[in-house]
């Protein structure tokens, strides 16, 4: 007769094994002293297991209410993402050139602090080094424009002054004639440059008033603009212009709100012939502007006008532009285009280095 | 969810903490594991929340197993000695006041291999065949034998030391 072997015997007093075969075993053991026997045996031996691991046991505490638990989770969820926030920041860089932002007050994530120095962005400037080389390589020739453009360098200036009284506060202004200076080489930036003129046509903007020439690009933002030149809103900004050295500057938007500073739109054109747009204004208008292209974007944060208590602006993925801001102060910077992201987020990193070492 | 984590919760933590402290030898810290343990649970809502639970707590425990060892083998190479085996006995640095029975047992259970002392760990901490099957990849029939394996080789093992004569080697 077969005996149960000893596995079966454990399997069958830890409740491990199935109907069938626990009735099986029961009928056997109904007849077999042997298996009887060592079966007993085991039993034994589980509790005597059961015994000595239980003097392998902490002293017994009070659990904590789950409650507790379920505020921790809440707590690390709150955490996680402030932490993506702050990451979106750090990431999400905009340019400053031309304005001399000091490096520390770069970075503004909430709850105040500045990471302007941090290892990331260190290890980000290389990366961007080669991004923006690439881009520049690709550079049109100058183009034919009877402008002069403005002196483009980047001079260390404290931070922007008040904007001057002089400036008209109006919203309703007439679109004045389109001059565009370009900045087709970087490394040689006389004032006596041959300026590239190239106007993109992109699509109309519904907001903007009919009294837009056909040429105005301004179509992205809403609210009315003047589109200037550089000469012109460099004056009236009081302040050099936001935009990316080395690219031609295809049009220049100045949108004024009453008594307070212009925002201002630069856009530029890469090789590629796509157009990107560095915008600066106050940190409560640019993140209205962004805030109203952001549209499918769930992710997306949402961008309040105090610049106070502000976090980010994201990356919002606007049919098919994207956008990166970074705000500093009651500031804020903004580059959008129609190109990924990580395109977008190489060449703000490369113009921050380049911006920060100044 | 929720009130099925929470009953899980106030049937299981105790032996999850015990689960716990069998590896990290620190009452205090499995504590801490264990609450971790669910408040992620409470963040994941697992399916099976059982054996996720303990699975997790495995995972938590072994990552602090491998951080201790880390710590130990830069200490003992600064001090110039051989790098010390992991083992589960508790290391010289956790204040533990355990009586010689404790001692004993410990010494017994670090005669098992790791598999088998993590089946009838599981195994104590209260998880069915299948659950111990799913968290450690053996097969449902194959936990019979390794628990008999395991429970012959502990109480041997311990009471060696307590008579000082050897069992019988025909139950191995």
């Amino acid at each position: 007769m077969r005996h149960i072997p000893e596995e079966e015997l454990h399997a069958y007093l830890d409740q491990g094994l199935s109907r069938t075969q626990c009735v099986e075993i029961e009928s056997h053991l109904a007849a077999c002293s042997s298996c009887q026997a060592t079966r007993d045996g085991i039993a034994a031996l589980r509790d005597r297991t059961t015994a000595l691991l239980a003097t392998l046991a902490p002293p017994r505490t009070i659990p904590p209410s789950f409650e507790s638990l379920r505020r921790r989770a809440d707590e690390a969820v709150t955490a996680r993402r402030r932490r993506l926030h702050l990451l979106a920041w750090a990431a999400s860089l905009v340019l400053a050139v031309g304005l001399g932002w000091s490096a520390s007050v770069i970075f503004r994530p909430r709850g105040g602090g500045s990471f302007a120095e941090g290892p990331a962005s260190r290890a980000v400037q290389a990366h961007t080094a080669s991004r923006l080389d690439t881009l520049r390589a690709g550079q049109p020739g100058a183009a034919p424009s009877p402008i002069r453009p403005a002196e483009p360098t980047q001079p260390e200036r404290p931070a922007p002054s008040a904007p001057q009284p002089s400036r008209e506060p109006r919203r309703t202004s007439a679109v004045r004639s389109v001059a565009y200076p370009t900045h087709a080489d970087s490394t040689t930036r006389r004032p006596d440059r041959e300026a590239v003129l190239s106007v993109l046509n992109t699509q109309p903007a519904p907001e903007l008033t009919k009294l837009d020439s056909p040429r105005s690009s301004g179509e992205d933002f809403d609210g009315m603009w003047r589109t200037m030149s550089w000469d012109g809103a460099q004056a009236e900004a009081g302040k050099p212009l936001p935009h990316i050295d080395g690219l031609p500057v295809v049009q220049i938007q100045v949108q004024n709100a009453e008594g307070t500073r212009p925002v201002m739109v630069v856009a530029q054109q890469l090789a590629s012939g796509q157009v990107i747009r560095t915008i600066e204004g106050s940190a409560a208008e640019v993140s209205q502007l962004l805030a109203r292209r952001t549209m499918t974007d769930v992710d997306s944060v949402q961008l309040r006008g105090d610049s106070s208590t502000h976090t980010a602006a994201g990356a919002a993925a606007i049919d098919p532009s994207h956008s990166m801001a970074m705000q500093v102060g009651d500031r804020m910077l903004a580059i959008t285009g129609d190109l990924p992201s990580d395109s977008l987020r190489a060449m703000i990193r490369r113009i921050n280095a380049e911006m920060r070492s100044k | 969810m929720n009130e099925e984590l929470e009953a899980l919760y106030q049937s299981t933590y105790t032996a999850v903490v015990r689960f716990l402290y069998r590896k990290v030898w620190d009452a205090e810290r499995a504590e801490d594991l264990a609450q971790e343990v669910f408040v992620r649970a409470l963040s994941h809502k697992p399916e099976k929340p059982r054996a996720w639970v303990f699975a997790v707590a495995a995972n938590l425990a072994r990552d602090e197993a491998r951080a201790a060892v880390r710590r130990r083998r830069h200490l003992t190479l600064l001090k110039g000695d051989p790098i010390a085996q992991p083992t589960v006995a508790p290391s010289a640095d956790h204040a533990v006041e355990h009586d010689e029975q404790m001692a004993s047992v410990q010494d017994a259970l670090n005669t098992l291999t790791p598999r088998d002392r993590e089946i009838l760990l599981l195994w104590d901490a209260g998880l069915s065949y299948p659950e111990i099957a799913a968290q450690t990849g053996l097969a449902v029939g194959a936990v019979g034998t390794t628990l008999a394996r395991a429970r012959r080789r502990l109480v041997d093992a311990h009471d060696r030391q307590h008579s000082g004569t050897g069992t019988d080697a025909a139950h191995s």
